[in-house]
């Protein structure tokens, strides 16, 4: 048996002797027979998954690095663009290939900071240059020169990841350069969007940036805060520890990875009206237009009815809101709406912008580097 | 935040495949070595229920360390009213008597009047590692009262780590071994509960609700049973870190820091001293100061604190930035004058 088959060996062992006794009708005969075996069974089926966890562990090890920053906008005290202050400790990234790319979270630049270092796991410090951001996903992509070559990660596809499954989330954000890693379950795939899988593993500042495992070892994400309900640049956070953690699976990502590694940014996307509360029949009534907005450009008007966006029904709010979740700033959409007026159907393209920075968030510019 | 939705992992986990094997009449003393383990550690837990001050609660949480009534707790306000009621797992109380304090561990050694108690054996060797299954017991928001046993929850080690000194100093004054835990420990009444494995041997005392400054997040943690055994043999001191320092000169390496913008900017060499120890050891002006003596130098405030615990005359290693290389230069400090 090779390692690997091994390790999914115990998983499987692990996982049915654990669920065996939930399911009814499913191992009882058995463990009426050889009662006190069966149930001893379990509780080494739960020491050997510890086993299994460290070997997992094990795995990622070697591509897991501390992220230093230096400076920034930690001088204003308190919270920073409505989220709980920072802590001011290193964080966690991810090393991803021979070039030196590094996968992290953009929570751990929040502060901005103008100098970046990174340790690699063979305990170099590297200077690291930040390259592209998706503020959608909050993932962000560093570089560095010289690093350590042939750190092989395999990765989890999203289509073979199991509600139930085993899960550790891994992070060096307590400080000590040996990461610290919680477990659990994958809670849910198709989150915030489609853009994430959930977790009940813990998920914090201590590992935000670095990586959600399954028992194999194989990468199924990277670990950010996220809030369905808000884009605000540190929205998510608020649920650290809480069982509702998230991450960004990795392997579908090829496409964006590229454009980070080309430094784009990609930010949410927005459309500035401002819909009639309660349901309407056949669409979403706009009460009002946000001036500047892409709505407004697209000479959308107060009492317009929305009814479909890239061929998708808008039923109601929450529905627009999901539609828009998957998209980005920037991208040209159709959208075909009944004028309040004529009671015409149009369809227009509307180019999405960006949200308007909220009132709370403070204009933060990193100090100039010298 | 920290809603316990551990617990009903946990739930998921044993207790419906007990309760569904439990609906198949399986006679109870066949319960399983999880269950059983639990069941036993529940009889050396006890809550504890005293003074509050203001929004400070005033109940915790304590484990039996002797048969004859020796309980170890964390360190509260509800032990400073006049009166510390301890109830064990069957509903006895008693009223208890304080027989030692430690400020470094934070823990506090109990004695009510008693005989023929279930106590936890305190291993003096490191109990569990990294990965390994943990229980963790404590009346957390103070859910149980008279015979109600405590909360259990499960979760793994996280790590065994050093707490780290820049945690607040006022709440812990503790730099040793913890055991860091993935369950969710940090809530209030918890502290002074048993984190043990899962055949119930103490891995350690949960620690009272500190805030990690490197994450500003609430840790889960434990402190190790072999400390707790040490600090209720007698045999831990309080260390005292004042006479160590009393005789260490003030170090100076000879740098001026580029100072506008405040103490949380990074630490940018502005001139060097002349004939400095910055200038024997090849720093210029503009150079950003990464670390010193393997200690991470973020902030201007970082510098001038680490610089001031060197020792004059001891060479370290320094680390700056220059333009995106980076150099390490043995530096040897001076007395500062």
């Amino acid at each position: 048996m090779n390692e690997k088959t091994t390790h999914k060996f115990i998983c499987v062992v692990a996982l049915t002797l654990l669920f065996a006794n939930s399911i009814p009708g499913l191992g009882v005969a058995q463990e009426q027979k050889t009662d006190g075996q069966q149930i001893i069974d379990q509780l080494r089926a739960l020491q050997l998954s510890s086993r299994a966890f460290r070997a997992a562990v094990a795995k990622v090890e070697p591509a897991l690095v501390t992220i230093e920053s230096f400076g920034g906008s930690g001088a204003i005290a308190g919270r920073i663009g409505g989220i709980r202050q920072q802590g001011e400790g290193n964080t966690t990234g991810l090393l991803i290939d021979d070039a030196g790319h590094i996968v992290t979270s953009t929570f751990n630049f929040i502060q901005r900071p103008p100098v970046i270092t990174v340790i690699t796991a063979d305990g170099e410090r590297h200077v690291a240059k930040l390259l592209g951001k998706d503020n959608t996903r909050k993932l962000c992509l560093l570089k560095i020169d010289n690093p350590p070559q042939n750190v092989a990660l395999t990765y989890s596809a999203i289509d073979e990841m199991k509600v139930g499954q085993w899960t550790i989330s891994i992070g060096v954000g307590f400080g000590d350069s040996n990461p610290a890693i919680s477990t659990g379950i994958l809670s849910a795939k198709n989150r915030v969007g489609g853009k994430a899988i959930q977790t009940d593993a813990n998920v914090s500042p201590a590992c935000y940036g670095g990586p959600l495992i399954d028992i194999d070892g194989q990468v199924m994400g990277i670990c950010v805060p996220l809030n369905p309900q808000s884009q605000a640049i540190g929205a998510g956070v608020e649920w650290y520890d809480s069982g509702i953690g998230f991450a960004i699976p990795l392997k579908e990502l090829g496409d964006m990875l590229d454009r980070l590694k080309a430094g784009e940014s990609i930010e949410p996307a927005f459309l500035g009206i401002q819909p009639l509360a309660g349901e309407q029949e056949n669409g979403l009534l706009i009460q009002e237009v946000v001036p500047d907005s892409p709505a407004s450009a697209a000479g959308l008007q107060s009492a317009d009815l929305l009814l479909s966006l890239n061929g998708e029904a808008i039923t109601d709010i929450m529905k627009l809101k999901q539609i828009l979740s998957r998209m980005e700033s920037g991208q040209t959409v159709k959208l075909k709406y009944k004028d309040g007026a004529t009671e015409k159907e149009h369809e227009v393209d509307v180019i999405l912008g960006t949200p308007p920075v909220p009132k709370d968030q403070p204009q933060l510019e990193p100090p100039e580097i010298r | 935040m920290n809603f316990p939705t551990r617990c009903l992992s946990f739930f998921c986990f044993a207790f419906l495949g007990v309760w569904a094997s439990a609906q198949e009449v399986v006679p109870p003393n066949t319960d399983g070595a999880l269950i059983r383990s639990i069941a036993t550690t529940q009889t050396k837990l006890v809550k504890i229920f005293g003074a509050s001050a203001g929004r400070v609660q005033g109940y915790g949480t304590g484990i039996i360390v002797s048969s004859d009534g020796m309980i170890v707790t964390s360190q509260g306000v509800y032990l400073d009213g006049p009166q510390v009621k301890v109830v064990l797992h069957d509903g006895r109380e008693f009223v208890a008597t304080i027989l030692r304090r430690n400020r470094t561990l934070q823990l506090a050694l109990l004695k009510i009047e008693t005989a023929d108690l279930l106590a936890f054996e305190l291993s003096s060797e490191p109990v569990g590692e990294k990965g390994d299954w943990v229980l963790a017991f404590s009346n957390a928001f103070r859910v149980a009262d008279k015979d109600e046993p405590v909360s259990v929850m499960i979760g793994t080690i996280a790590l065994r780590s050093f707490i780290d000194a820049k945690l607040s100093e006022r709440d812990v004054a503790y730099k040793g071994d913890i055991v860091l835990i993935d369950a969710i420990t940090s809530n209030p009444g918890a502290a002074g509960g048993a984190v043990t494995d899962l055949d119930g041997v103490l891995v350690g005392v949960i620690g009272k609700i500190i805030n990690s400054s490197e994450t500003n997040t609430r840790l889960n943690y434990a402190v190790p049973s072999h400390l707790v055994a040490d600090f209720v043999s007698g045999k831990l001191e309080e260390t005292t870190e004042a006479a160590e320092s009393v005789m260490a000169k003030p170090a100076d390496l000879g740098i001026k820091l580029f100072a506008l913008g405040g103490k949380r900017n990074p630490a940018y060499v502005d001139r060097i001293v002349d004939g400095g120890p910055a200038e024997i050891a090849g720093l210029v002006t503009d150079d950003m100061v990464i670390s010193i003596g393997g200690q991470k130098i973020g902030t201007v405030k970082e510098f001038e604190a680490t610089v001031k615990n060197l020792v004059p005359g001891e060479e370290v290693l320094i680390i700056v930035k220059r333009g995106t290389q980076l150099l390490r230069l043995p530096i040897t400090p001076r007395e500062a004058k």
